[in-house]
């Protein structure tokens, strides 16, 4: 009994890591923009199939590739924000047309890696992916633990750009109050700009880990939202920290469920939770409490 | 002398709505305290957002320095050395005292100036220095009001612009807002303030502005304002009374 809580506790920690970096780059971008991009698991397949060519093609660590993932991707949210949301920024009717705009985007992005890689199953399997550490009788699987402690380093990272750099309080400063920000001397235009690029480069690196954490193919994305949305709600939107602390705690209750009720049950966690935290605390829960951006 | 600042007809409003300031002017002296008056709704607060740049001049100009400000955005215009605290909610709430402070010298360049400006600020105004690795949320409305005058003071501007600094605090609060606005006079800040409580605003002002309808009714030295009986009746008692 004992043996089985922990290991749920490991799986879902581990697995809770991976949750944690797939959904901060989404919290970050609503917060600064008030955009809930539902592209966003489409960027994150994106990056999911820059690893797997560079691991099919020239046999290269889906880990070691995650920057070259981050920098493509990235790439492509700089163009995006340009070609398409900067406009819109300015429009009255921004956020219902963002919303028809991102789901757009994430229907192109499927479309086009459909077209292009084909709706075939992927995964890259480095050693690791397949392999486990024993702890007694608890297993850890080698790829979710590996996925989930680099994932815990870059959102590290990225709490310490945003609390102690300058452009990081700038980010947070605009999240907050962007008038406020813009009053200061912060160009909330370009502050955008780059929380996007670095929202869609968080994708991309989710990406890299994701493609030998679960298999993928292009539609895979639309069961990636509702789960990511259930983070980014629970956590009190647009929260990065609140994000990665519900991560933790839905993908612990997802193997929890899965543990005791099989494995189909496991992902409706995610559907039930946003739906009840929606219902009765659309603030999440961490709403309106101490610093978490 | 040459005015700092001169608005002039100035015709605005919010994106595609109608005219709200309809012909709006003001001179700006340097180093004096100047109080905008006017009925709720009269467009106070939208000359102030016009200035900086918040809204797009339709008509009219503004002029700081012989260097028109039209076109500029507010992060802009604040390098030219306006600096504007709006009404309410002027503050970042889940950053730190501290952290708000140093929003406030978001622009400048030298990073070891700014946090001696800091400092001193701090040394200044002590609540803030007590309280500094607190949210600026758990602030009281005064204090939440002091740190963003304080805020300003960080850049030394040479304009700071706020918008009924009043609103809402206690009546000993409010003289201790006014005695900051004085202190930032006292600093060589020009200071351009709305004001709801149009007595007290004209007393510590050395120029008056009347606001309705969105143009400007009267402009003149505080004391020609506050004993003007006409003025008086509409704007500084009967009607607010009511
Ligand atoms: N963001 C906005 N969008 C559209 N209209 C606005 C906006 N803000 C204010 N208005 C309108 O502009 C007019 C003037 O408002 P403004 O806030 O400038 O008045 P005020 O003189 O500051 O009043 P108060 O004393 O109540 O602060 C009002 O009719 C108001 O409805
Ligand atoms: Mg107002």
């Amino acid at each position: 009994m004992i043996i089985d809580i922990i290991q749920i506790l490991a799986l879902g920690i581990s697995l809770g890591g991976v949750y944690a970096l797939m959904g901060s780059g989404l919290s970050l971008v609503f917060g600064v923009m008030r955009i809930v991009n539902l592209a966003h698991p489409a960027m994150i397949m994106g990056g999911a199939y820059v690893a797997y060519w560079a691991f099919r093609l020239a046999g290269a660590d889906p880990i070691a590739m995650l920057p070259v993932a981050v920098l493509i991707l990235a790439a492509t949210g700089l163009v995006l924000y340009k070609l398409v949301f900067e406009r819109e920024a300015q429009s009255a009717r921004y956020s219902e047309m963002t919303v028809l705009l991102t789901f757009a985007l994430a229907m192109v992005v499927e479309g086009l890696l459909g077209a292009m890689f084909t709706n075939t199953q992927r995964i890259t399997s480095p050693e690791y992916a397949t392999d486990a550490y024993f702890v007694g009788d608890v297993f850890v699987p080698k790829g979710q633990l590996f996925a989930a402690v680099t994932s815990v380093a870059i959102i590290s990272a990225l709490a310490l750009f945003l609390k102690y750099s300058r452009f990081g309080n700038a980010i947070r400063a605009t999240t907050q109050n962007r008038e406020a920000a813009q009053l200061l001397g912060v160009n909330v235009n370009h502050v955008c700009l780059v929380s996007f690029a670095i929202g869609v480069g968080l994708a991309g690196a989710a990406g890299a880990l994701v493609s030998f954490v679960f298999s993928f193919f292009p539609s895979k994305h639309w069961e990636w939202i509702v789960i990511l949305m259930s983070l980014v709600v629970l956590g009190g939107m647009g929260s990065v920290l609140g994000t990665v602390l519900a991560a933790f705690i839905l993908a612990t209750a997802s193997v929890f469920v899965g543990f005791y009720f099989g494995a189909t049950w496991s992902t409706l966690t995610f559907f039930v939770a946003l739906f009840v935290v929606l219902l009765v605390r659309p603030q999440g829960i961490f709403g309106e409490k101490p610093e978490l951006a | 002398m040459a005015n700092l600042l001169e608005v002039r007809d100035v015709v605005a409003g919010y994106g595609n709505g109608p005219a709200i300031l309809n012909g709006a002017s003001l001179s700006v002296q340097p180093g004096k305290v100047h109080c905008i008056i006017g009925p709720n709704g009269a467009g106070k607060s939208t000359l102030l957002k016009a200035i900086v740049g918040m809204l797009r001049l339709r008509e009219g100009d503004v002029v700081f320095k012989g260097n028109s400000l039209k076109g500029l955005r507010p992060d802009q215009v604040l390098r030219r050395g306006i600096c504007f605290v709006p009404q309410e909610r002027a503050l970042f709430p889940k950053m730190t005292v501290r952290e708000n402070l140093r929003m406030g010298g978001f622009s400048m360049a030298d990073k070891a100036a700014l946090e001696n400006r800091i400092d001193m600020i701090e040394e200044r105004f002590s609540i803030l220095k007590e309280r500094r690795d607190l949210p600026a949320e758990t602030l009281s409305g005064g204090q939440q009001q002091t740190l963003a005058m304080a805020r300003t003071m960080i850049l030394k501007p040479e304009i700071v612009m706020l918008d009924e600094p009043s609103l809402g605090l206690a009546p000993k609060i409010v003289r201790e807002v006014f005695k900051i606005v004085q202190i930032m006079s006292e600093e060589g800040i020009t200071i351009l303030l709305v004001e709801q409580n149009a007595l007290m605003g004209l007393k510590y002002a050395n120029w008056g502005v009347v606001l309705d309808l969105g143009r400007t009714l009267f402009e003149g030295p505080a004391d020609k304002v506050l004993g003007d009986p006409r003025i008086q009746e509409l704007y500084l008692g009967g009607r607010r009374a009511a």
